[in-house]
Order: C-alpha cells, then structure tokens, then sequence
C-alpha cells in the first residue's frame, strides 16, 4: 500500500497527499482500524515539513475518514458514503473531469486515449 | 625505529585502504557525493575518475610513510588527511560535471513494519542511569574514594590522573554520561530523525537491518563507555583497562566489517536482488563540499553521508544544533571541571 508524490508537480504536496490517501480510502485498500503512519514518520520519509502532512491529515479527518490520535497518529474509521451527491458536487465533478480532459489533451494526450482511460475508470468502478 | 614508527606505519596502511574502498561503499546512485545514473561509476570516465583519486591517497600514504621513517610523525599525520581531502574534492569537482537530475518522485509504504530501539529505551538510558547512580553514591562518599583518579590511559596502564575532588569527580561523570547521552540521542535520531530512503522490498530490507545495526552499535558503546568510568573512579590502578580496550577494538572491527559488507543504507544486500538505486533523494545544492548537508526544508536531523559510511547532522534543522548544543556544553563543562 504505498503513497506516491511528486515534488516537482504543479500540484501541492499537501493536496497529493490528501488525493492518494483518499484513493486508498475509497477503493478500500485503507480499512476501518487501520493506522497510518505517524505525522513526523510520513514527512520524514516524503521529505516535507510536518505541517503538511498534518494539513493533509486535518482534511482527511473534516471529511470523516481519520481520526487523529493524541500522539499524531491517525486511524482510519468507518465513514459512510452518503447514497447521493448534492448538485453542487455533482456540477464540480463535471467541471473537474472536463477542465483535466482538456488539459491533457493541451499536453499531448490524444482523445481515443482520454476515452480510454475513462473507459477503464468506468469498468473498475462498476466491478466494485 | 621508534615506536611511534611501529604503530603509525600500519595505521596509515589500513586508513588508505579503507579510502581506497570508501567510493564503492556509497549508494549507486551517488559517485563522489553527486549524483549520477547508476551505470555512471562502471564507465570509462567513472572508472578514471575513481582511479586518480586512488592515486592521490595512495601517493600522499607513501610520502607519510616517508615522513613517519625520517621522525616527522605529526607530518605523517597531516599529510595523509590533507590528500584524502584533496583527493575527495577533486573527484567530486570532476563528477559534477556528469551530474544527474534529482529524482523528485516519492514512493513511501503506508505499512512499513515498525522499528524500535534494539532492546527498547530502558536499555539504551541505563548506562547513563548508572552514571547518575554513580555520582549520586559518589556524593555521599567521596572520603572513601582514592585519593587521586585515572582519567587517561595508554598501551602501560595510566597516564593520566586528577586529585579527587567533588568537581574532579562529576566533571569526570559527566563527560561519560554527556558520550553516553550523545550516543543514545544518536540512535534514536536514526530511528525518529532520519529519512527512511526505500521503504518497499529487499532494498528497505537491507536499510532496516543498516540501521538496526547501528543503533546497536551506539547501544553497546554505550556500556563499554560505563567501564572506564568506574574504573577510573573506584579501582584506577586495575589491570582492567587493558580487557576494555580489546573489547572496544573487537565491538568496532565486528560492525565496520558489517557495515563494509552491507554497504551505506545496506544497499550493496539490496543490490544483489536487483533492485535499482534510487540516490539517497537529498539535493545535491545543500551538500557543502559533499560533506557537509544544510537543508532548512528537509525535517530530517540525520541523512545518511554522502562520501563514507553512516550517517550526518542536517546543519539546516535547528533541532540539530539544539542537540548539538545539548550534548556538547556539558561535556565542555565536564572537562573544564576536570582541569580544575
């Protein structure tokens, strides 16, 4: 079960950090009662201030999925997903989905590729 | 010939030898202490590189050879640690020219098993214990301890004595618990202040089992170091000193070998499963002169050396110079009370 960031992206690491935890969540890999590693072990070994890992953690934590423990550990705990999103979410998902589209494709990706990628995305959705 | 010719001879044999061999000890990733595609050290240009800089150790060994033979011996001393460094920088001032791009992406095991101070913390903090146990008995009974203590010893027995006064003796006391202290903050720094540089497979195997490693070695230093304190405190005319120093040179030969043969990281045990290097993930721009590691960003106390085996202070952390500051005023303290 790892956890993959890139210091060089565009994207903050807290952010990255906050996105590949949550992958892991919602794909099940990180399971109710599950430690993470503490906040001084994961940015030692990320090679980041503690603070953001922290900030990651905190947010992980306001959406229900963590809960911190007194001596900077985190566990994860039983969240349920609600049955149906809210139309504010539901817009941004959109939006989100077309804004990266277009953005990879500015970078090079053909569209038979995006589609394929989607296509892929879907099935393992669905096999869930 | 000398005496001092009959044991600095084989010094300077044995340090060259090692100097010799130091370059191949480091991560693959790294050459010099810059970093290069693995495959760079193997090259024509790696292997020359690697070449003159044995040349200058083994070249300036010979001339203190010459000196130590014609009774220069603190010119025997010099010259070889003023080649090695020369050589060093101008291998690495080469090297920089092949330099490779930092590799920025990060892969970290959420379920790395956990690691633990060999023997947990009661072990590593009974030595000093001791020494406080001592000092506190030391207290209440100084009439009863020799009149004067051995604070220096040579291959003959002590050389060295103080008169024992109260400051005498806690001065003494606390230069061995200031080491003792040193060394068990250094090997929980490797455990809760280093960065761990592979956490997945045989190559964090072999990392593991390094460091375990070493924060034994520190641990057992750590009671070797309690026997010259009470020896020299209680019984300073014992034959005793002589077992320890044979002890000590055992505990240090015993591990350089284990360290020597697993390589810096152990990744020489990692390599043999065929696992690629990964550099030790530091920028090269915070390395100063190769030796010396100053990142504010990074919150590692420790990083493992770039040129050598073990590990080194980040100088851009103000935890290190907290703990430096920690560990050396008292054992500044303890010295000044000891030439009083």
């Amino acid at each position: 079960m790892k956890l993959r960031i890139d210091l060089k992206s565009d994207t903050p690491v807290y952010r990255q950090i906050v996105d590949g935890l949550r992958i892991l969540l919602v794909n099940g890999e990180l399971k109710t009662g599950d430690q993470l590693p503490p906040v001084r072990r994961l940015a030692l070994d990320l090679g980041v201030h503690f603070n953001t890992v922290a900030e990651a953690y905190r947010t992980l934590a306001e959406e229900g999925w963590l809960e911190i423990g007194r001596r900077n550990g985190a566990r994860v705990v039983a969240r349920a997903l609600p049955t149906k999103a809210d139309p504010q979410t539901e817009a941004s998902f959109q939006r989100r989905l077309r804004e990266l589209a277009a953005e990879v494709q500015a970078r090079g990706f053909s569209r038979d590729r995006i589609a394929r990628e989607l296509r892929q995305l879907a099935e393992n959705l669905e096999r869930r | 010939m000398s005496v001092s010719v009959v044991w600095i001879v084989p010094v300077l044999v044995l340090v060259a030898g090692l100097q010799h061999l130091v370059p191949q000890l480091t991560r693959p990733g790294l050459f010099f202490a810059v970093t290069v595609s693995p495959e760079f050290r193997a090259s024509s240009e790696g292997r020359g590189i690697l070449l003159r800089y044995r040349l200058f150790v083994w070249a300036s060994t010979l001339i203190a050879i010459g000196a130590a033979l014609a009774g220069l011996a603190w010119l025997a001393i010099l010259l070889p640690m003023v080649g090695y460094l020369w050589g060093f920088l101008h291998a690495r001032h080469t090297v920089l020219a092949y330099a490779a791009a930092y590799d920025q992406v990060v892969e970290v095991e959420l379920d790395a098993p956990p690691e633990g101070l060999p023997g947990g913390p009661i072990v590593a903090l009974l030595p000093i214990a001791a020494l406080a146990a001592l000092g506190g008995w030391a207290a209440f009974n100084l009439d009863r301890l020799p009149a004067r203590m051995a604070v220096h010893w040579g291959l003959s027995g002590p050389d060295a004595w103080v008169t024992t006064t109260s400051a005498t003796v806690f001065g003494f006391l606390a230069v061995y618990a200031t080491l003792c202290l040193l060394l068990a903050g250094v090997a929980w720094g490797l455990l809760h202040g280093s960065r761990r540089i592979a956490t997945t497979g045989r190559a964090a195997a072999g990392e593991r089992l390094f460091r375990r490693r070493l924060m034994q070695l520190m641990i057992i230093m750590e009671y070797l170091l309690v026997c010259p304190a009470v020896l020299g405190l209680l019984l300073p005319a014992a034959p005793g000193m002589t077992i320890w120093g044979l002890a000590l040179t055992a505990v240090i030969v015993v591990f350089a070998i284990l360290m020597f043969r697993s390589g810096q990281g152990g990744t020489r045990a990692a390599a043999n499963g065929g696992t690629a290097a990964v550099g030790d993930r530091t920028p090269d721009a915070c390395w100063k002169l190769g030796m010396f590691y100053v990142n504010p960003a990074d919150p590692s106390i420790l990083v493992e050396k770039r040129f050598g085996i073990g590990y080194t202070v980040n100088l851009g952390n103000c935890w290190s110079w907290a703990a430096l500051g920690a560990v050396l005023v008292p054992a500044a303290l303890g010295l000044i009370f000891l030439r009083q």
